[in-house]
């Protein structure tokens, strides 16, 4: 399907990737804890590495539950399907894409 | 001999309106029709005679003018009495305005948008009896703009978050859902337009969008927005008979007018409703006195009156009720406690305040949501009590996902499964996009080319383009002073009132 329209209708995407020059927007999504409403959306180097993006994005953001504890084994999974990241990868070798889902549980 | 003239023949009401509007219109000689409504073609409506169309008002220009003044001088005598005698200092609570703030940034500036649009289709349908109902409804959108301003400008004087609402309605996170919702509607082509907002906004859904805002002033004492509600009131059933007017005109042209129709209905009950969630957490949340809940909202205007009624008779053309349906009436136990979750921990970047409910308020939720409440909201408030008697306030630390279509925060859940959020995607040109719900997505995946120019609050900030990259740089560009958003216990608005009812002390100036 495509739109009706009363002449040619092709316009850019107003949040594609190039728009963030290095960087892409990352979702972390903390499956199984309602205390945050939605999924957080970082941006975040493509070259950065997992354990940066952790430490220097993820955990302040989810400091705000007070039962949060960085130290935790979360189960993860980029897109639904699961994964290990290396904290030593970039998140461009892990796979992450530009608006991709990344979640994490607490439940094994 | 001389010949007396004739006396002028006095026309009857049918007469006097065919010759005052219809008789006004005529049938072009040098150029084409189709030169002349360029615009009532391209999206694959059949229209075979313009004259069926059926205005049951038969209301002409003088008529039309003379009932709105006398509306108009029935309000402003009790806006004026109401100002005059400090009539807002006997709200139930100042945070009821809350509602109020609401209404003005995210609804009153709809009502201009509806207004030009409803303007456009005054000179671009074909039929002049179209043309008139649309003629007077644009004036109906605007002199709704123009009271709602007059009746919540009086309120300004007294209380945050007011002064700066049409700037924030272009720019703030939570308006980009009402704003979004009327841009894809005036984006779209005349008949869509009258299906999206004719018909699904101001018929199928009205009731639950209005109503409730009107009713939650009688209930709280906000006597001008009360009469504001009965001074629209004949202009929106007006309203509401060119919308139904309107579905029954183009399903009856022509059979292959159905699927499109129907297409235009599963899509715009899906964004109206989707807008509605406002209205949903505004009637469990946000009104000190309540009047009804979501849920016997929703069941009183939609499921009874509409599927039960509506819907029965649109089942003679072959008109189903709409696709996703079930999801909202199964989501009608759950909606508003999730939406207000989403703006209580976002509420410091709001135009408004929330603040936790009392013990009182969670036992009517508990008791009006029986078997949604206590087993999944009420423990999120037990912890943030918990929170709180630690120094703490629930505020989010980031930025959220936003759905690409309803631009909501993505905090809805599965259908089916409350403790899961819904997760959907679709992939374009190479690009990935995420949605809250399968409606949103049917939505994205048949105009895809539409959507993928969302105006993301979110994304937009991340770009760069919201005034720079801290909270008090995006703050400041959506123009929100300190004490407009946030917790509102000890806010601005609550110390005013507790010191003009002389209450601080008793309450130990909390």
């Amino acid at each position: 399907m495509s739109v009706k329209s009363i002449g040619e209708y092709s316009f850019p995407s107003r949040s594609r990737q190039e728009l963030y020059g290095d960087d892409q927007l990352v979702h972390v999504w903390w499956k199984d804890n309602p205390w945050f409403c939605a999924a957080a959306c970082f941006r975040a180097p493509k070259a950065m590495t997992w354990g940066d993006f952790w430490n220097a994005l993820v955990i302040p953001f989810m400091e705000e539950d007070p039962d949060f504890d960085p130290a935790h084994e979360f189960a993860w999974a980029l897109e639904g399907t699961p994964f290990t990241p290396d904290p030593a990868a970039t998140l461009e070798s892990l796979g992450v894409t530009h608006k991709c889902v990344i979640s994490m549980a607490s439940a094994a | 001999m001389t010949i007396a003239p004739k006396a002028p023949k006095k026309l009857s009401m049918k007469q006097r309106y065919s010759a005052l509007t219809r008789d006004l219109d005529w049938e072009p000689s040098y150029v084409s029709t189709d030169d002349m409504f360029p615009y009532t073609t391209f999206e694959g409506i059949t229209i075979h005679d313009w004259t069926k169309w059926e205005d049951p008002f038969r209301l002409t220009v003088d008529a039309y003018t003379k009932y709105q003044a006398e509306k108009d001088k029935r309000l402003y005598a009790v806006l004026d009495g109401f100002a005059q005698s400090q009539g807002h200092l006997s709200l139930t609570d100042a945070s009821y305005l809350n509602a109020m703030k609401l209404f003005l940034q995210g609804v009153s500036p709809l009502e201009y948008q509806a207004h030009r649009n409803f303007a456009y289709l005054a000179r671009h349908l074909n039929g002049g009896g179209p043309r008139f109902a649309a003629l007077c409804q644009s004036l109906d959108e605007m002199r709704h703009l123009q009271t709602e301003v007059h009746t919540l400008s009086n309120y300004n004087k007294y209380y945050s978050g007011f002064a700066n609402y049409l700037h924030q309605h272009d720019r703030v996170w939570y308006l980009s859902v009402p704003k979004s919702f009327f841009d894809d509607a005036v984006s779209s082509g005349p008949f869509e337009f009258l299906i999206a907002i004719g018909f699904s906004f101001e018929y199928l859904l009205t009731n639950l969008l209005f109503v409730p805002f009107m009713s939650g002033a009688s209930f709280n004492g906000d006597l001008p927005t009360m009469t504001f509600g009965f001074s629209a009131q004949s202009d929106e059933s007006r309203h509401m008979t060119l919308g139904l007017e309107a579905i029954k005109f183009l399903l009856e042209q022509d059979e292959a007018n159905v699927p499109i129709v129907q297409h235009w209905i599963d899509k715009w009950f899906w964004r109206g409703y989707r807008v509605t969630a406002l209205v949903a957490q505004m009637l469990d949340y946000m009104l000190p006195r309540k009047v009804m809940s979501w849920k016997e909202a929703f069941e009183l205007y939609f499921e009874q009156q509409m599927l039960n009624g509506l819907f029965q008779d649109l089942a003679f053309y072959g008109i189903r009720p709409p696709l996703n349906v079930q999801e909202a009436i199964d989501e009608k136990e759950i909606l508003s406690h999730q939406v207000y979750w989403i703006l209580y921990q976002f509420s410091h970047a709001a135009s408004f305040t929330t603040s936790m409910p009392s013990d009182e308020h969670l036992d009517w939720l508990s008791a009006t949501y029986p078997d949604t409440f206590d087993r999944y909201y009420r423990p999120l408030w037990d912890k943030e009590r918990r929170n709180i008697a630690a120094g703490g306030r629930h505020f989010d630390r980031g930025l959220p996902q936003l759905c690409q279509v309803c631009q909501i925060p993505m905090g809805f859940t599965e259908p089916g499964d409350p403790t899961t959020i819904c997760q959907r995607s679709s992939d374009y040109n190479g690009e990935h996009f995420n949605f809250c719900s399968d409606g949103c997505k049917n939505i994205f995946d048949h105009e895809p080319e539409k959507y993928v120019q969302a105006w993301l609050p979110v994304h937009q900030i991340y770009q760069g383009n919201c005034g720079g990259g801290t909270i008090p740089d995006v703050l400041a560009w959506y123009k929100m002073a300190p004490g407009d958003g946030g917790e509102y216990l000890g806010s601005p608005d609550h110390q005013s009132w507790l010191g003009w009812h002389d209450m601080a002390e008793q309450t130990g100036g909390n």
